[in-house]
């Protein structure tokens, strides 16, 4: 079982990119999840988005996990959110910051013991570069298909075109690009 | 005739599509709908797939949950399939209309995210909405997941439109926990859906103009009663129906339902009874317990709502080895003991057994359901049971902050 | 002058007093309580005159209120205008009117109320109420005349 939990603010597209996920990885044969805890939360605020991933189906419906990888894809939720709760000895990080990895870590107390499973990539910048709007959903994807080695780039490029198959061909090129500046640009 | 929708072996799809895809591809002919969160997208999605003709049938906008009930059954009558969603404050405000569209017979399928009942405001899930249709004389089913939110209005359009049924049917679905959680699903192709449920056989509909009837007819004294038992015993005698449709539907998809479910009851010596996806949850702390520290826990859960099925319940759990049950309701009881506590307690009662009964109000509001909590409620059960009585009140409360709070004794022991 | 029975043999205005049916039990009740008006084909029903009508006993047409009365309503023709008010207000349609000409009175559904006197504009009256038992020719032999309007 590999658990994610996503960090964004509503309206970043974390549920899209949660569910993206989830169709890419249930193409493989593999039993998903993809969750979110919000309701009446408006645009802005915090929320949390979740994925379960595994060979079983998933029959733990309990909302609360301890992740295996922890998403951040807005950079003041690093400083203001928990990130760190429900913390393991093995949890992984990626952060969206335009901060070096070591400049992060220095400013955040919850990050001190844990650089070496600590991840940043500007996911925002990149997404402003290609998709052209801050909407740093489907870069972390690419981020985490580097840090995860979940699938190789390409198989998972080609599965998420179809995942995003109702867009225009634009909007698909400019997500392609994102995915593989994160993936490559992931420190 | 309406377009084929593509679709793959498996789909990730959340509760609430799933239920709009399956409303889809039974061609409801009129959703007379009023959308209120968390079940907004179901109707959304059968919206569109008119607009986009994917269905050929008709959705009406009207001015308030109790309308879109009124208007459901209007079409219904007429001799249409009908079908709707609501949650809630909808569902509270219909439930003046749900006993008109039983008592009438019309087979109204109703998928209801179950979602808490203000106040305070809330919009997440708990059964308090699905607590408030047990008396109307609907069929009430269940759904614990994203798959069987899919599966289960498909056999709920063939059990009510069963001729010896014709009673409106509830598939239900967790407010958020399974209507907006995404998940594998596996669904049908279209035309094997379709032909699964069958071309709609309307009975004394409204449009026949060779023979015209009256429907919603008024009675006193000297009728209302004997109708209303008819009514009980079509909605008691609908248990064989469902038995059946959930057997053909095992033999088109492998996927089994039954109006209990039970799990690793053959050998239990404690349980747990409750509804919704908190039964999938309840499972896997069970499976862990057994493997962890060989507690033997079953868990039992009613699929089927109403009507209640005492029979089924009463089997599950009438075994020797079982000495402690927790009935947990998601409900707020308002001055009572649970509800599932009461009817479930009154089935075990005329067992030989006779099982320690104690209950636990949990997660009102969208209050998560944890692994951890659902083994502490289990292990507490098998304290009960080797003290020989309920060592703790009757009526107790999980994962709720402030000072411990619970009613009543037992005498027993 | 009134319409009572029909020479036509389906007829079946009338035939028994409403709520004399028998009561049936809850194994016999019709499902839904869904009530159908008809006995058989009702093709072309809307073009048939009601006394040719397959009514079937859920239809009010075929229960009789007549027993009810104990003022009737007695018609002359000889006054009346056929305005069709007494046909408008009738609460339970048992003024018969064919082609918009006044026939009768439906003496199996007229319970006596007067609503159609009430509402009768011409002077004298062409409806008058009068004990049950009396009859009606003698009524009609003594109709009252026109009354003068006082100065």
């Amino acid at each position: 079982m590999v658990e994610i939990r996503w960090h964004s603010r509503a309206g970043q597209g974390a549920v899209t990119g949660a569910k993206g996920l989830g169709s890419v990885v249930a193409t493989t044969g593999k039993q998903v999840q993809a969750y979110a805890l919000y309701g009446s939360a408006k645009r802005g605020a915090a929320m949390n988005a979740y994925n379960r991933i595994d060979d079983e189906p998933i029959v733990n419906q309990e909302t609360k996990m301890f992740p295996d990888y922890v998403f951040v894809i807005d950079p003041a939720l690093a400083f203001t959110d928990d990130i760190t709760k429900n913390d393991k000895p093995d949890t992984q990080y990626i952060i969206t910051t335009h901060l070096s990895k070591d400049e992060l870590i220095a400013k955040i107390p919850a990050l001190q013991d844990k650089a070496e499973r600590t991840y940043v990539v500007d996911c925002m910048q990149i997404s402003l570069d290609t998709i052209g709007r801050a909407m740093p959903n489907t870069p972390v994807l690419g981020a985490f298909m580097k840090v995860s080695k979940l699938y190789e780039l390409d198989f998972f490029l080609d599965n998420m075109k179809k995942v995003l198959s109702k867009f225009p061909q634009k909007i698909i090129d400019a997500n392609m690009e994102a995915i593989t500046r994160a993936y490559n640009e992931v420190k | 005739m309406a377009n084929e929708y593509e679709l793959n072996d498996v789909e990730v799809w959340d509760g609430n599509f799933a239920a709009s895809q399956a409303l889809r591809q039974a061609q409801v002919d009129v959703v007379a709908a009023y959308p209120i969160t968390p079940s907004t997208p179901i109707v959304e999605g059968y919206g569109g797939y008119v607009a986009n003709g994917y269905v050929d049938g008709e959705f009406v906008m009207v001015e308030s949950e109790h309308a879109a009930m009124s208007g459901c059954i209007g079409a219904s009558a007429a001799g249409g399939r009908v079908a709707t969603a609501t949650s809630s404050q909808g569902f509270a405000l219909m439930a003046e209309v749900l006993y008109q569209a039983s008592g009438m017979r019309l087979p109204i399928v109703l998928t209801v995210v179950n979602r808490a009942l203000a106040s305070p405001l809330n919009v997440r899930g708990d059964h308090s909405d699905m607590y408030l249709g047990r008396d109307s004389g609907w069929i009430q089913i269940d759904a614990f997941n994203a798959q069987e939110a899919y599966d289960l209005p498909l056999c709920a359009f063939k059990i009510g439109e069963h001729l010896d049924v014709r009673l409106p049917v509830m598939v239900h679905q967790d407010g958020f926990t399974t209507s907006h959680k995404a998940q594998n699903v596996y669904p049908m192709k279209d035309q094997i859906a379709y032909n699964f449920i069958g071309k709609f056989v309307p009975v004394d509909e409204m449009l026949d103009f060779t023979r015209p009837v009256t429907h919603g007819a008024q009675t006193e004294e000297d009728w209302h009663y004997e109708h209303k038992a008819k009514q009980h015993k079509a909605l008691m005698d609908s248990r064989t129906v469902i038995d059946d449709v959930f057997a053909k539907f095992k033999e088109l998809t492998g996927r089994e339902y039954k109006r209990v479910e039970t799990y690793m009851m053959e050998d239990a010596e404690v349980a747990l009874v409750l509804l919704g996806s908190s039964v999938e949850t309840a499972v896997l702390a069970a499976k862990q317990l057994r493997d962890e520290e060989g507690i033997k826990v079953g868990i039992v859960a009613p699929r089927c709502l109403r009507p209640f099925p005492y029979d089924l319940i009463r089997d599950a759990l009438d075994t020797t080895s079982l000495k402690a049950v927790c009935c947990l309701d998601k409900s707020a009881p308002g001055g009572a003991m649970g509800a599932l506590f009461n009817e479930v307690s009154a089935a075990a009662y005329t067992t030989k057994a006779r099982p320690l009964m104690s209950n636990y109000i949990y997660g009102l509001g969208g209050r998560d359901f944890a692994v951890d909590e659902a083994k502490r409620i289990m292990k507490e059960q098998v304290a009960h049971a080797n003290a020989g009585h309920i060592t703790t009140d009757i009526q107790q409360f999980s994962g709720l902050r402030g000072p411990k709070l619970g009613f009543f004794q037992t005498r027993r022991g | 002058m009134s319409i009572t029975g029909s020479a036509i043999g389906t007829d079946k205005r009338g035939i028994r007093e409403l709520g004399g049916e028998e009561k049936l039990g809850w194994d016999e009740v019709e499902q839904g309580v869904v009530l159908s008006s008809f006995d058989g084909s009702t093709e072309n029903a809307a073009f048939l005159k009601p006394e040719e009508r397959e009514y079937s006993d859920f239809n009010s047409y075929t229960a009789t209120v007549a027993s009810w009365r104990i003022i009737k309503p007695v018609y002359n023709r000889d006054i009346c205008i056929d305005c069709q008010n007494c046909w408008v207000w009738c609460p339970d349609t048992s003024i018969i009117s064919r082609d918009k000409q006044m026939l009768g009175i439906d003496y199996d559904h007229c319970k006596g109320c007067g609503v159609c006197v009430e509402v009768c504009p011409t002077n004298p009256k062409s409806l008058l109420m009068f004990n049950e038992a009396s009859d009606n020719d003698a009524e009609l032999a003594g109709w009252p005349v026109k009354e003068k309007k006082e100065k």
